[in-house]
């Protein structure tokens, strides 16, 4: 019964984290995408928690530490750092507002739908075949889609690193869901990384702006040659 | 013969340390500097070197409950590196040092420029003792994650965006490598007794349980990842601009074993998986032609020569990966060896494009000419490197390459061995090319020498620089008269890749 009662939790947070992801894709202010990220890696850590509880696995409260540590304070704390000396609204994208957002969860839902109904084609076991497993195996896939489409269709550099972000997430959920008995130094290092890379991407488009002016990927490769 | 030997870990440890010395206290002095650099690179060298003899015995080193893994080709890779890291240490005492004299550069920017590389080869020596399948993407992140401020060294605008452009596409190429990896182990894991990690050693003995959609799946996940890492085409966005705009000995770097940490990669997962999986052999085959020739042909249209080496790379790194996506011994075996021969070759060719850059100033093949007499042993090392890279006799990638068309044509893709040929033939056009322009020709109506009538005297460059030229440009020819040198090392990587891929 509390395994059953978990299990509609952890539908509902999924629920919930791909409407946070959706609106830190969609927001055109900065600063709120961060915010909206946070609460998506909130929910993630939510999910991971709820994990921890069904599977009564130990190995699961580093994820939800560590996740909390790097993703709802780290990242969110050097975006908006970051965020503070460049530009606060994001570049026009190629696609209007309102269309975007339509297109998007469209999109989205009818991949997620695809993914939870053909699983056994990606589901690696035959645990992963059944819920909640088995939607959150198709959320990460989304997430992981969704960050993608992120970084090919924006030209925002900071928003490029919010898709990146988000396409982490969405293979780290993918992990929790697929591999819960990872070693500890192994989710250290997997977290550690995304900082590491997002520092880096966020102070070299500083530095662009610094020196250029600019944060729009586009621009900037078309200078180029 | 399994032995616990400290050496696995401390491979990667002691470089780690001097990069700490070089990050906390390289400002001090030059001797905590530029001496820390050379003393770390030095015994790292002499641990791999170590590593190496005990694993020609038939010794396997492990560490951590076999968590750390050191067989023949890990320790083939780390020799590697640490020998390329040695001569890259010692040619960036001229090259790089030189830039603050002149004032381009401010001082403490070396600090960051040794303590990078330092950081780097011990992620790379990391990457290649581990044995656990996901810290191989964690440390192959770590080694792409210090080598992006190297890219920036010399923060122009174009070097920041090449640096940009380098860290996002292959962070998001390795994430893409580690989703695959994810399906992979928790694929794997429930065909493993008591155990909750997948080992690389391991894969071998579930490779057939594994559902097949999932290692096709997974495969191809890991290909684009690890692909990305390595350049293979048509991932390799990143890695003209990253060679192009990074000092010349990072570009030796980049080229000589950064790419080649991917195919490292590769060839821990993809060739494991190939033998079993004929339609894995094909894709990677018609990657790798495709690849073969596009670099090569983007290569040829290049004007500068520091492009022109990267498209090369591109190329040449697609007949390392169709070689090991084989999965048999003289496919292994010809990739390993083309591995380890394009690692010499390119840095030489990079040192040397680094010596006439130094000397001249100039990038531009258009822009330099005549250098054979005024730079003789340059323009002697570069000769013998483009003869190496066109896979010319009795050059060290004849025979590498030689391997690599017999190995494909044994499987019966005589297509891909053709391609891989004509690709040879281009190649020779590229170089001769290049090296008719810069050393021979004289400079017709409208090229002039360095932009003024004038030119200011042009002079061979510093012993430190020259020596790693020379020492490459002998093991080129070395490595082509007498093969055998190297046998022992490659037959030893070569046995233990099939004797896992059989699952021991």
């Amino acid at each position: 019964m509390a395994s059953h009662i978990t299990g509609n939790l952890v539908i509902t947070l999924i629920v919930a984290h791909l409407i946070a992801s959706i609106a830190a894709v969609e927001l055109r202010n900065l600063r709120a995408s961060t915010w909206a990220l946070c609460v998506q890696s909130l929910f993630l850590c939510a999910i991971f928690g709820a994990f921890a509880v069904i599977s009564r696995n130990a190995t699961l409260h580093w994820w939800v530490l560590s996740t909390f540590v790097t993703k709802v304070i780290v990242v969110p704390w050097m975006l908006l750092y970051y965020i503070k000396k460049l530009p606060k609204s994001e570049l026009k994208p190629i696609v209007g507002f309102a269309a975007s957002l339509i297109l998007l969860f469209l999109f989205l839902v009818i991949f997620y739908r695809f993914v939870h109904t053909y699983i056994e084609f990606v589901a690696p076991t035959p645990e992963a075949l059944v819920e909640p497993a088995r939607s959150s195996l198709a959320i990460a896939f989304t997430i992981f889609v969704l960050g993608l489409y992120v970084m090919v269709a924006r030209r925002d550099a900071v928003k490029i690193v919010i898709g990146l972000v988000l396409l982490e997430n969405g293979v780290h959920l993918s992990l929790v869901t697929l591999a819960p008995s990872l070693p500890e130094t192994t989710v250290f290092g997997i977290t550690t990384n995304v900082i590491v890379a997002a520092f880096l991407l966020l102070y070299l488009t500083e530095r662009v702006y610094r020196q250029l002016g600019t944060v729009d990927t586009v621009e900037l490769s078309q200078l180029k040659r | 013969m399994v032995t616990d030997s400290i050496l696995a870990v401390l491979v990667f440890a002691v470089p780690l340390a001097f990069a700490l010395v070089i990050f906390l206290c390289g400002g001090i002095s030059r001797v905590l500097r530029e001496g820390a650099a050379l003393m770390g690179i030095g015994i790292t060298l002499a641990i791999s070197a170590l590593i190496a003899s005990r694993v020609l015995k038939g010794e396997v080193l492990t560490y951590w409950n076999l968590n750390f893994y050191v067989d023949g080709l890990s320790s083939l890779m780390e020799l590697l590196g640490s020998a390329m890291g040695f001569i890259i240490i010692v040619y960036s005492l001229s090259y790089v040092n030189h830039h603050p004299r002149l004032g381009d550069i401010p001082e403490r920017r070396l600090r960051l420029y040794y303590g990078l590389i330092l950081l780097f080869l011990s992620m790379m020596n990391w990457t290649c003792a581990t044995n656990n399948i996901i810290m191989l993407y964690v440390s192959l992140e770590a080694t792409t994650l210090a080598t992006a401020f190297l890219v920036t060294f010399y923060w122009r605008r174009e070097s920041i965006e090449a640096g940009y452009k380098y860290l996002l596409l292959v962070t998001v190429g390795v994430t893409f490598a580690l989703l695959g990896c994810v399906l992979i182990y928790s694929a794997g894991i429930p065909y493993l007794p008591r155990r909750n990690i997948l080992l690389l050693t391991e894969l071998g003995k579930v490779a057939g349980s594994i559902p097949h959609s999932i290692v096709l799946l997974a495969s191809s996940l890991i290909i684009v990842g690890f692909g990305t890492k390595a350049g293979l085409v048509p991932f390799h966005a990143w890695l003209p601009d990253a060679h192009a705009e990074a000092p010349i000995p990072v570009s030796a770097l980049l080229s000589g074993i950064v790419i080649k940490v991917g195919a490292y990669a590769l060839a821990r997962t993809i060739t494991i998986f190939a033998p079993r999986f004929p339609a894995i052999i094909l894709f990677v085959a018609i990657l790798c032609s495709f690849g073969m020739l596009v670099g090569m042909i983007m290569a040829l249209v290049q004007d500068d020569i520091k492009r022109m080496l990267a498209y090369s790379s591109v190329s040449q790194i697609a007949y390392v990966i169709e070689g090991l996506g084989l999965g048999s011994y003289l496919g292994i075996y010809g990739g390993l060896f083309q591995l380890t021969n394009h690692t010499i070759t390119k840095a030489l060719l990079f040192l040397t494009a680094g010596s006439l850059m130094f000397a001249t100033g100039e990038r531009k093949i258009s822009g330099l000419s005549q250098l054979r007499k005024r730079m003789p042993i340059t323009a002697f090392c570069f000769f013998v490197g483009a003869l190496s890279i066109s896979g010319m006799p009795p050059f060290n990638g004849f025979v590498s390459k030689f391997t690599i068309f017999l190995a494909v044509a044994e499987q019966g893709l005589l297509w891909a061995a053709v391609i891989a040929v004509i690709t040879g033939f281009l190649s020779v056009a590229c170089f001769a090319r290049a090296a008719y322009l810069l050393f021979w020709v004289t400079p017709a109506e409208g090229i002039t020498g360095t932009g003024s009538p004038q030119p200011p005297p042009i002079r061979e460059t510093p012993p430190t620089m020259l020596m790693g030229m020379i020492l490459l440009a002998a093991l080129c020819l070395l490595l082509g008269v007498y093969p055998q040198l190297v046998h022992p090392m490659l037959d030893s990587a070569t046995k233990i890749i099939l004797k896992l891929l059989t699952g021991l």
